[in-house]
């Protein structure tokens, strides 16, 4: 196990230092850079500025430049926020973590339990709503069902904050800024958990519906153990092992933010920061996001790789 | 394989959020929500307007609607008694006037920081912190007299050093902001610069209320330049060395001003909380607390819940008629001062000839373009000005009226004969457009009308689009295009109308006429004089036509019924009436 460890750290390090060059690349190489959108800039002061921010230099030096500061902790200052780009993670990568995280959960949560059920009761008339109803709120487009919400909810019925995340000018502290916050999050997360909820819960219930068919169910059954038990301690626990595969990719949608959702609902989080950074071409900003997601898919995926180990003594590492 | 899922999985990581830039829009044109940027950090204004709302339509809309009926305004808006909200798209927090990349950053400046000299409505130059100033005969010498008892708002004295100061700073080797101040040369400027002098020679500081500044060249647009906001020297030049201006970024978010607000908090992506300013020179704003709200969103769910009391529109008949229909809000008509044009390549043998130009604006139908289908939110431009500078005239301007004969008539004058296939052709070569622009509702619109008036005339049209505004202008630098669509950043002075050509992208108009007349009215500060120049620039542009004039936009203003005292300056936004207003 520890060898294995050891390895696969090594091979984390060498990923990691490949991807941040492929994308530094990719990043220097999208046509127009900071300067060239600032259209009130004459010819000549927008060759002084690429000199001072080294814009003018060879992608491959201002690649080691970055790489060289990066391994000394520092990741620059945002060209458009003005910010040191740690502090920009630290303003926003929260909040976005915040919505993720409650949405993941709900989802992950309901896409059980609604598995569960119409695996068990393959074919009736609920599975058959159920999967008809998530369906349909998979294939409607995020950004209509939210504003569709924000239209009934929040501007005709009042029910709800239309967005943002807190009220406006609101000096609540404790525990009235965190019902302020639960009111402000109910829209996004609703729309966050019926948009992931559909792939999930087939998942779960093409699982179930497999383990259910296998031999050690019929064995529990014929032992004369309580249906109950059979379901939850023997099919549910193996249908959820391939899903642990799934936690790991969760890790880095958990902090990555979504653009759509933060947009719609005025969210401060980092998926709008990002999606505005690349219009500008903020290249620390754009490449210390993009490396921050990079640590977390590489970590995630190690994280699931043991976790497997760990409930399924079958797999060896 | 784990590596190779990965590498995949990045790289799907990176392509998905290349695309979905796609939808991005960054352009500065794009910029909309909330007051008008303050454009470059610094540059305010020097302009005489008049506002005639009988040349400037907007839309359906033609003078300031009052709202109907004020008890239909939201709660959360009535309970508002000494607070006001108004929706910002995106301020990101350096509020430190001449060091800001965005002009939403700008919009909060102008509240926390007084300038020397401001603009009045009509956009005539006006005292503000300075009481008086005058200007030497060989226009070059400015000398600012500055009021008594001028404080920050930690109550320090405001004198002739922070002025002196603040210029001195921009022309520091390692300032990296967009202020136009640097452009100016001012005397010895280079020098500093340089590091060969300790001070700049042309600014000279006489007595703690009068200061002087000395320019190479004389340039109209100085006065409103150097005349912007000023900066404390005891706090922003306390670690002040030559070269060094990073300490400068730790204070983006701490300002410390004169103006009418003070910042009270800021929460990044979420709001900009003002406070009144007892230390202000024109006495405490009325309401004591405003409110930017960032709104990168649409803007309706927050009017229509009362969240925020000010926002602003497309001029189009829809908007306005569902405004109208809230009956809580006023509404002000409002033409941004910028026009939007098509950049021509001289550089191709087609375009250099002027009838071949003049043929593409005569064959455009620019009325079903720009203010049909826009929902009249526009109108025509022919001119390099907009509708409300004090210099825009029609008089002896071509309107261009849609004419495909004309157009047709004007392309075989120049020899482009149809040829096989209905293109024209000259000396075997066909005439081909390659047009560019950056994805947008009216790039699509503008596409699919040209493509028919082209095909009429017999021009091959080829478009290409751009996800985003970088990539567009990146594409322009290349030279691989015919004609470009682009819009002004806001334009102040009517000499910033014709920056572009002169020292900007368009190199390749080379007119001595132009140059001439371009100097000559920056050589004076007379605005009658300016005006008269003017004129003759626009008449020649009119008909020479190195870019393709296009359009105007038109924008409303939509405000809670209850704020009095409200107007919108087309170059200073909200800052003028601001600490007038009140809730009744």
């Amino acid at each position: 196990m520890s060898t294995y460890l050891t390895k696969r750290m090594l091979y984390m390090l060498i990923i990691l230092f490949a991807a941040s060059l492929l994308i530094f690349c990719l990043y220097a190489l999208t046509p127009g850079d900071f300067i060239t959108g600032n259209i009130k800039l004459t010819a000549e002061r927008k060759a002084e500025l690429r000199e001072i921010y080294g814009l003018n230099k060879p992608v491959l030096e201002r690649y080691w430049t970055w790489m060289s500061n990066a391994f000394h902790g520092d990741f620059g200052y945002s060209l458009a926020q003005q910010k040191p780009v740690l502090q920009l993670f630290g303003d926003y990568i929260w909040n976005s973590f915040l919505l993720a995280a409650v949405s993941t959960f709900l989802t992950w949560l309901i896409a059980v339990i609604i598995g569960v059920i119409s695996a068990y009761k393959q074919y009736s008339w609920f599975d058959t709503l159920v999967m008809i109803a998530i369906f349909a709120a998979m294939s409607l487009p995020s950004f209509f069902i939210g504003l569709f919400l924000i239209k009934i909810m929040a501007v005709d019925l009042k029910w709800l904050p239309p967005g943002g995340m807190t009220t406006t000018g609101s000096t609540a502290a404790g525990f009235a800024y965190f019902k302020e916050v639960v009111q402000h999050m109910t829209l996004p997360v609703i729309v966050m958990t019926l948009l992931g909820l559909g792939s999930l819960t087939r998942y779960f219930r093409s699982n179930m519906i497999d383990v259910l068919k296998q031999d050690y169910i019929r064995t529990a059954r014929a032992k004369g153990l309580k249906e109950r038990k059979v379901l939850f301690s023997h099919a549910l626990r193996n249908a959820l092992l391939p899903a642990i595969t799934l936690v790991g990719f969760e890790l880095p949608a958990l902090f990555g933010g979504s653009i759509i959702i933060e947009q719609i609902f005025n969210w401060p989080g980092i998926g709008q920061l990002y999606m505005k950074s690349f219009g500008l071409r903020d290249y620390p900003l754009l490449m210390g996001f993009t490396m921050f997601l990079a640590i977390l898919t590489v970590i995630g995926t190690l994280l699931s790789d043991i976790l497997y180990r760990v409930a399924d003594p079958r797999v060896r590492l | 394989m784990r590596k190779s899922t990965f590498v995949l999985s990045s790289l799907f990581l990176t392509a998905s959020l290349l695309l979905s830039a796609c939808s991005d829009n960054s352009s500065p044109e794009a910029a909309s929500t909330g007051t008008p940027a303050s454009s470059a950090p610094g540059a305010s204004t020097n302009s005489a307007a008049t506002l005639s709302p009988e040349v400037v339509p907007a839309g359906a809309l033609n003078e300031p609607f009052t709202a109907t009926d004020l008890a239909k305004l939201p709660a959360a808006a009535q309970k508002r008694t000494d607070t006001i909200i108004v929706g910002l798209t995106d301020p990101s927090g350096a509020f430190t006037p001449y060091f800001q990349e965005s002009g939403y950053d700008g919009n909060v400046s102008s509240l926390l920081y007084a300038s020397l000299v401001t603009v009045d409505d009509k956009g005539v130059p006006t005292p503000e912190l300075a009481e008086s100033w005058e200007v030497s005969d060989d226009q070059l010498t400015y000398t600012f007299h500055l009021r008594k008892d001028l404080k920050f708002s930690d109550g320090s004295p405001l004198t002739a050093e922070d002025v002196a100061f603040t210029w001195t700073l921009q022309y520091d080797k390692a300032y990296d902001g967009g202020s136009s101040l640097p452009s100016l040369k001012v005397k010895g400027g280079e020098a500093y610069k340089a590091g060969t002098a300790k001070t700049v020679e042309g600014i000279r500081i006489i007595d703690p209320q009068t200061l002087s500044v000395t320019l190479e060249q004389p340039n109209a647009t100085a006065l409103v330049t150097l005349g912007s906001n000023v900066l404390s020297k005891a706090y922003y030049g306390k670690d002040y060395k030559f070269g060094q201006l990073e300490y400068i970024k730790k204070l983006h978010e701490k300002p410390l001003g004169d103006g009418p607000y003070t910042l009270e908090k800021f929460i990044p992506g979420q709001e900009v909380r003002l406070i009144a300013n007892p230390n202000y020179f024109k006495g405490k704003p009325k309401t004591e607390h405003f409110i930017y709200k960032t709104t990168s969103g649409d803007a309706w769910q927050f009017l229509e819940t009362g969240e925020v009391d000010y926002a602003s529109f497309p001029a189009t008949e829809e908007n306005i008629t569902k405004l109208k229909e809230l009956g809580y809000v006023n509404i002000l008509p409002y033409t941004p001062s910028t026009y939007g044009y098509m950049q021509v390549n001289l550089k191709h043998e087609q375009l250099k000839d002027k009838r071949v130009r003049q043929a593409i604006v005569y064959g455009l139908d620019r009325q079903s373009i720009y203010v049909d289908a826009a929902e009249g939110a526009g109108a025509i431009a022919n001119i390099p000005a907009s509708p409300i500078s004090w210099s825009y005239t029609e008089e002896g301007i071509n309107p261009y009226k849609y004419d495909p004969e004309q157009a047709k008539k004007l392309l075989d004058e120049a020899g482009w004969t149809v040829g096989a296939g209905g293109i024209r052709e000259k000396d075997g070569k066909p005439l081909s457009i390659h047009y560019l622009a950056s994805k947008s509702k009216s790039s699509d619109i503008f596409i699919a009308v040209a493509k028919e008036n082209f095909a009429a005339l017999g021009i091959d049209f080829q478009p290409e689009i751009f996800a985003d505004f970088n990539s567009l202008v990146s594409k322009t630098e290349s030279g691989d295009y015919d004609l470009v669509s682009f819009s002004t950043s806001m334009l102040t002075d009517p000499a910033d109308g014709f920056m572009q050509f002169f020292d900007g992208e368009i190199t390749d108009y080379d007119n001595p006429k132009f140059t001439e007349l371009y100097n000559k009215a920056l050589a004076t500060t007379d605005i009658e004089q300016r005006k008269a120049v003017y004129k003759e620039l626009y008449q020649l542009f009119n008909d020479e036509l190195p870019v393709i004039f296009t359009n105007y936009k038109k924008t409303v203003y939509a405000y809670n019924g209850r704020i009095e005292n409200l107007s919108v300056s087309p170059f200073i936004g909200l800052a003028g009436s601001l600490p007038n207003w009140t809730l009744k």
